[in-house]
């Protein structure tokens, strides 16, 4: 294995954070789902790179089913970021607190 | 052949089917001819199986419940007693069915009526057959429900419906105590066939006998209305005439009566069971004549002097004769019945009044209802030859012949109450007579109300014959048929002077009535002695203050305070101990997705950090 698997955790970490972060700090809702997405990956990055490490397939079939989920996943959520979009004219997610207990 | 012995019981039952499912689409005649041909067929089966009693015939139908040692099976014993029994029960049933049919004439109900009335057949017919105690239970309580249902027949009136209700429910308070009894024969003896606990009886410990001796007597005072049972007869009343003649004066009353008879092998074997038994009677007896004295409502004065008899069959229960019992069972059964429907036609002709002193004229309005009244009065009074008088004087010889200060005490309290008896009974015959202006009413009685009471006004009358003394030339044919010895052989020298006795008692008796009664009298005035024993001794007030009263405060004080604290206070607090912490929880729901994320956020760390602390240590 040419890039030792520590590299990739390191990466995958930093991804993680960078995507968490994105997802507690942004506003905005399509940032938010690529902070999401960002994430994601992180985690994909984790299998395809353990998975390499321990000579195990089983990783790289996992990371092909988080592309697949992840991309089923993000035609959903940005259909009803389309329907906020129209129904309520913003996206900002603070403006979002009908919920309210 | 013994297989047939359960025609005796169906029939009727099938009768009582046939009016529930198929009634509602006969016509009247058909259906009153349902109800009054199955119990007489039933009666007519009993009379050609006869011969079978005297060899003891049992018939078992199928096991109703085998569950480990108890074992129950459909079995009837037709004994010599049973048989007796089951002759009476059927014949007068019939007879009352037929005068039911005619009294009923306008009742729009009929149906329920004569379904009711042949279950209720049915239930005494089981009672009196079943050689097994539970289901004599069966039958005991089903008489109990057919009773309590006819009582209320007329349910619009509250005042039937209540009443109703009081006989089921101070009934049900006595049989609680012989269910006792019968759990704990089977716990003693590891059956419950009549037969098997009488063999076994000599082998149970003295101290248990007598407690169940006394368990069974209780419930038998309440089936018979004994003291201290006794409040639900008189109000019994209510219900239509038929009923209080066939259940509340013939058949169902006896009931009690006829099963310390069954288990009197049990019974017997307690000196001091026996002595209460004699007591309860006694006490009973006189109880109700000094009731029946002042009565006015004729029903009344019938229902008092029914549980008057029925004491004088209790005392000879506990006299130990089991022929005086059975004796004075059946000609009682005649003569009260008689006197029951002769009342129904009385109040039928005066148009529903039943004050003895708004009636009268009985002997020109219907000469026949008159001989048949005076017929069932002198046999009740016992006067010499009738019926009763060699019955009651059976009872008290046997008393006497004890020869014990217990026994003659109570045979002297029995003579009192035979003087009391032949007061009341002609009080009824000269009230009934006076010439007085009396309630009006339509026409002469129809044939259907008097000719069922012709055969019983001839056995009421004649009834004696069937277990006439040997002082008087008989046979003792009954004492003989039952085959039951008492031990007790009364001197012809004693029935000779209880004979006299009781002659000048009734003689007594009807030199004061005749002076009291010849010319119409009022009612007596308002006396408290007279409402007290109107009142049947204020029994009623009594049971309303000593029970009654403080169950109803100890009800009311318990769900003022254990079921409010419980089912109220305790509930409602826990309700608003959840909402006010809702109410506390709720700031944390702010709605806003970024405040739900940084808590996800926030979730993540906190796992994070566990697993790490788990795999550092």
């Amino acid at each position: 294995m040419i890039v030792p698997l520590g590299h990739v955790l390191i990466l995958s970490g930093l991804l993680f954070v960078a995507g968490l972060l994105g997802v507690l700090l942004r506003r905005n809702l399509i940032m938010i789902l690529i902070g999401v997405e960002v994430m994601l990956n992180a985690v994909g990055l984790t299998l395809v790179g353990a998975s390499a490490y321990w000579r195990n397939p089983e990783g790289q079939l996992f990371a092909l089913l988080l592309m697949a989920v992840a991309a089923a996943e993000v035609t959903v959520a940005l259909a009803l970021v389309v329907y906020l979009k129209r129904s309520r004219s913003t996206i900002d997610v603070n403006r979002f607190n009908g919920m309210q207990g | 052949m013994t297989e047939f012995l359960f025609l005796i019981p169906l029939l009727p039952l099938c009768g009582a089917l046939i009016i529930l499912f198929a009634g509602g689409r006969m016509p009247r005649r058909l259906l009153t001819g349902v109800a009054i041909a199955s119990v007489a067929a039933s009666a007519a089966v009993t009379l050609w199986l006869w011969p079978l009693a005297a060899d003891q015939s049992r018939a078992t139908l199928f096991t109703w419940f085998d569950a480990g040692s108890l074992q129950v099976p459909m079995e009837l014993l037709f004994s010599p007693l049973a048989a007796c029994m089951a002759l009476m029960v059927t014949g007068v049933s019939a007879l009352i069915h037929v005068y039911a049919a005619c009294y009923l004439h306008h009742d729009p109900d009929i149906r329920r009526f004569f379904m009711l009335f042949n279950l209720f057949v049915f239930a005494m017919l089981v009672i009196v057959l079943a050689d097994n105690l539970l289901l004599l239970f069966l039958g005991w309580e089903g008489v109990g429900f057919c009773s309590y249902a006819l009582i209320g027949f007329w349910y619009r009136n509250p005042v039937f419906a209540t009443a109703g209700r009081k006989a089921f429910l101070v009934t049900r308070a006595a049989d609680v105590l012989f269910g006792i009894a019968l759990l704990w024969l089977f716990h003693l003896t590891g059956t419950l066939s009549i037969t098997a606990i009488n063999l076994q009886a000599a082998s149970l410990p003295p101290a248990s006998v007598t407690i169940l001796a006394l368990l069974l007597l209780a419930g038998a005072c309440g089936k018979s209305a004994q003291l201290p049972f006794s409040s639900w007869l008189p109000d019994a009343m209510a219900g239509p005439t038929p009923v209080s003649a066939l259940i509340h004066a013939a058949t169902m009353v006896t009931a009690g009566v006829y099963l310390l008879c069954r288990l009197f092998p049990l019974i017997s074997l307690s000196p001091t069971a026996l002595a209460v038994i004699g007591l309860v009677g006694t006490s009973t007896a006189f109880y109700g004549a000094t009731c029946a004295l002042v009565q006015r409502d004729i029903k009344k004065v019938l229902a008092y002097s029914t549980i008057s008899q029925v004491g004088y069959m209790f005392l000879a229960v506990g006299a130990g004769t089991i022929t005086g019992a059975m004796f004075h069972l059946l000609t009682h059964a005649f003569f009260k019945a008689l006197l029951f429907m002769v009342a129904g036609a009385v109040i039928h002709l005066a148009s529903g009044e039943q004050d003895l002193f708004r009636l009268g004229r009985l002997p020109k309005r219907s000469p026949m209802l008159f001989w048949l009244l005076l017929a069932g009065s002198v046999a009740l009074a016992g006067v010499p030859l009738t019926s009763g008088f060699f019955s009651k004087d059976a009872i008290l010889a046997a008393c006497f012949a004890r020869q014990t200060l217990w026994w003659t005490s109570l045979g002297v309290a029995g003579l009192i109450t035979a003087f009391l008896t032949a007061l009341y009974a002609l009080r009824l015959v000269y009230l009934l007579t006076a010439d007085r202006e009396a309630a009006s009413g339509h026409g002469p009685a129809p044939r259907g109300l008097v000719w069922p009471l012709l055969p019983l006004g001839a056995l009421a009358l004649v009834g004696g014959l069937l277990n006439l003394p040997e002082v008087w030339g008989g046979h003792a044919g009954l004492g003989r048929w039952l085959a039951t010895p008492s031990g007790l052989s009364p001197s012809h020298g004693l029935e000779w002077g209880l004979a006299f006795v009781t002659l000048l008692l009734v003689a007594g008796a009807w030199f004061a009535i005749r002076n009291r009664y010849r010319v119409p009298t009022s009612p007596v005035s308002e006396r408290p002695c007279v409402d007290f024993l109107i009142a049947g001794w204020k029994f009623d007030s009594l049971i309303r203050f000593a029970i009654t009263a403080p169950f109803e405060r100890l009800g009311s004080e318990l769900e003022r305070s254990l079921e409010r604290g419980f089912t109220t206070s305790w509930p409602a607090g826990l309700g608003r101990l959840c909402q006010a912490t809702g109410q506390k929880l709720r700031v944390f729901t702010s709605g806003s997705v970024s405040h739900y994320l940084v808590a996800m956020g926030w979730g993540i760390i906190l796992l994070l950090a566990m697993l790490l602390f788990l795999l550092i240590f």
